[in-house]
């Protein structure tokens, strides 16, 4: 238990320096662009300008603004938003996280709980038309992008459906409703779920024909007990290694998904302010996602020792 | 052909050779008996030849718009039908796989380029030039490469002017995030090979440095070397399809998959070939590369060989 807390913290110390550090880069990066968000609007004159770029502390000489928002990022401070004055983008950005995290969580229920029933029955009935079908989809699916899934899935619940029912029933695409949460889970699970279910295959079928397992048929426990707690935990270890990827894929496919169901989380935000060069916000949700995908592999990692013993901190 | 043979050397002329076998004649009598790597192997030999004849020839130029009415259905005139600007599908299709194939080969060598080097010097010299190119393996794993290679797209191209936004600085930016999982793996193979014996024999009979590695490490690194490469294009592929999906990615009249499927997700309602031409083939094309991939991972890992 103190092995486990001083690594978590450890790593918790590693997370912070590595999202400071990434997104250093990317405000250096953003800084060495020639003229600023303001130049598009063409009504505003010299001394327009020269005032906004005060009002934001643009006119300091860059190692001050540096010093100026990393003091700002470790306060929880991310600024105002340049195109949206007055927005400030921390609880912005903790709002959006919020909805970006319920997709990805129901992503991520997909993907474990299809993957893994997929894979399961695959391998119990090896050689039969459930596996053929199960195997098969899993072949396909892991290689169609989430963007393609989603589009499909647009065109089937909301188009042809609404067809169908006369319009009684169909997926909307937008935010805030219960049923507006399976449509973009499904598209941004699927891909991930067959390559869980191609895993989980392969080395359930590797467990079932262990020793131990034939051990726990011969003494006459039940299926469930056998398969669930003799053969499904051993095999889920290779599963559990590729979580961090995987979870990391969820996050960062969020952003397309976001972009084509309307979901006002934090990837929609980030394409919108690049398209209207809203760097503070790039960078704030820049920031956001490098800290979330680092927490996310956290997390993961300190699964593993609960699933597999073997491994301690 | 044995027969009696009175003297030594003789004798061993008389038995017959065994079958010559190299990696890559080995790899390809093991992939042939996968009929799915099979598959992903013809499918991407039409991508080549499709991508090199839209060089030369389209029925339309890409970019040409009117050739008919917008939206049209496909016809015998116009296979997949036009799109929003009546442009024929057909046509961009040919010089979409073009742009796949640059960017999905171009990636993949330079991602090789930038790894193998890499790789190669941290698990040869170990020590300190080790722990300063794996911290940056583990710091480069840590973040949202995506979200980084959009970035750099954006910076480098829009911002910057650096490089006019293309093909280019696609493969770069999608380079520079993505190049730890060809070192990484390199790393560990020369981790490995560095203690076998023929390694020592070379150094015992004064081979420098830079031969030991060019000559004895990486050859014997190939085979892997060559399957990871292989799952760098499926993801440089897609990688170019997510960018021109959301209008981040290569600017309007080129042909590329992804920015033909945002076109058509407009219409999908009332003419929906616009956006299914480009998904089947963007989704055909990264599952013929992930099913040789698969293929070649089976076909060189030594572990499989019998």
């Amino acid at each position: 238990m103190r092995g486990t807390l001083i690594y978590v913290s450890q790593r918790l110390v590693l997370i912070a320096v590595t999202t400071v550090l990434v997104s250093s880069i990317v405000f250096l990066l953003l800084h060495q662009i020639p003229g600023n968000a303001f130049l598009n609007e063409t009504r505003q004159n010299q001394q327009s300008i020269a005032a906004q770029m005060h009002y934001y502390g643009l006119d300091l000489p860059l190692p001050t603004q540096y010093i100026n928002w990393v003091t700002g990022v470790l306060h929880g401070n991310l600024g105002e938003s340049l195109v949206n004055r007055g927005v400030q983008i921390t609880p912005l950005l903790v709002r959006e996280t919020s909805v970006s995290a319920t997709v990805g969580f129901f992503a991520l229920l997909v993907t474990i709980g299809l993957g893994l029933i997929l894979g399961v029955v695959a391998a119990l009935r090896q050689n039969t038309w459930v596996d053929y079908i199960a195997s098969s989809a899993s072949v396909v699916g892991y290689s169609i992008p989430s963007f393609v899934i989603a589009i499909f899935g647009l065109l089937i619940f909301g188009h042809y459906l609404f067809i169908w029912t006369g319009g009684s029933f169909f997926y909307q695409p937008g935010w805030g409703k219960l049923e507006q949460i399976p449509v973009p889970a499904l598209a941004l699970g699927l891909p991930y779920a067959s390559y869980v279910a191609r895993l989980t295959r392969a080395s359930m079928l590797e467990t079932i024909r262990t020793d131990y397992v034939r051990t726990a048929w011969a003494k006459g426990l039940k299926a469930r007990v056998v398969v669930l707690r003799h053969a499904l935990r051993n095999a889920l270890i290779p599963v559990v290694t590729i979580l961090g990827p995987l979870v990391t894929g969820i996050i960062t496919g969020s952003v397309v998904i976001e972009n084509i169901f309307g979901i006002p989380g934090l990837g929609k935000e980030f394409v919108t302010s690049i398209l209207a060069r809203d760097y503070n916000i790039v960078i704030g949700v820049f920031t956001f996602y490098a800290a979330l995908v680092g927490l996310a592999n956290l997390s993961v990692d300190v699964i593993y020792p609960i699933l597999d013993p073997r491994i301690r901190y | 052909m044995a027969q009696p043979a009175p003297l030594a050397p003789e004798v061993e002329l008389a038995y017959e050779m065994p079958e010559q076998v190299t990696l890559l004649s080995d790899a390809w009598r093991r992939i042939r008996r996968n009929r799915l790597a099979l598959v992903g192997l013809v499918i991407v030999t039409v991508l080549f030849i499709v991508a090199l004849i839209s060089i030369v020839w389209t029925p339309y130029p890409t970019w040409l718009q009117a050739v008919g009415p917008t939206y049209e259905p496909p016809s015998l005139k116009h296979l997949l039908g036009l799109d929003q600007a009546g442009r024929d599908i057909f046509s961009r299709i040919m010089g979409g796989a073009l742009i796949t194939i640059e960017v999905g080969v171009g990636s993949a060598i330079i991602v090789s380029l930038i790894g193998i080097p890499l790789g190669l010097m941290a698990g040869f010299y170990r020590g300190a030039v080790d722990t300063v190119i794996s911290f940056f393996i583990n710091i480069w794993y840590g973040i949202p490469d995506l979200l980084v290679a959009l970035i750099l797209v954006f910076v480098l191209s829009d911002a910057l002017h650096l490089i006019p936004r293309g093909v280019v600085v696609i493969i770069i930016a999608f380079s520079l995030t993505r190049w730890m999982d060809v070192a990484r793996l390199v790393r560990g193979q020369a981790l490995s090979l560095r203690e076998r014996e023929f390694v020592e024999a070379a150094r015992m009979s004064g081979a420098r440095d830079f031969s030991l590695l060019l000559r004895h490490i990486f050859p014997n690194a190939l085979g892997p070397i060559i399957v990871q490469s292989t799952f760098a294009i499926p993801a440089a592929v897609l990688f170019e399809a997510f960018l021109s999906f959301l209008g981040l990615g290569l600017p309007s009249p080129t042909p590329s998959w992804g920015a033909m499927a945002a076109d058509g997700y407009h219409g999908m309602d009332f003419a929906p070939h616009i956006v299914l031409a480009p998904t089947i083939a963007l989704s055909l094309t990264l599952m013929a590369f992930n099913w040789v991939g698969d293929g070649l991972r089976d076909a060189f890992d030594p572990r499989m060989r019998r």
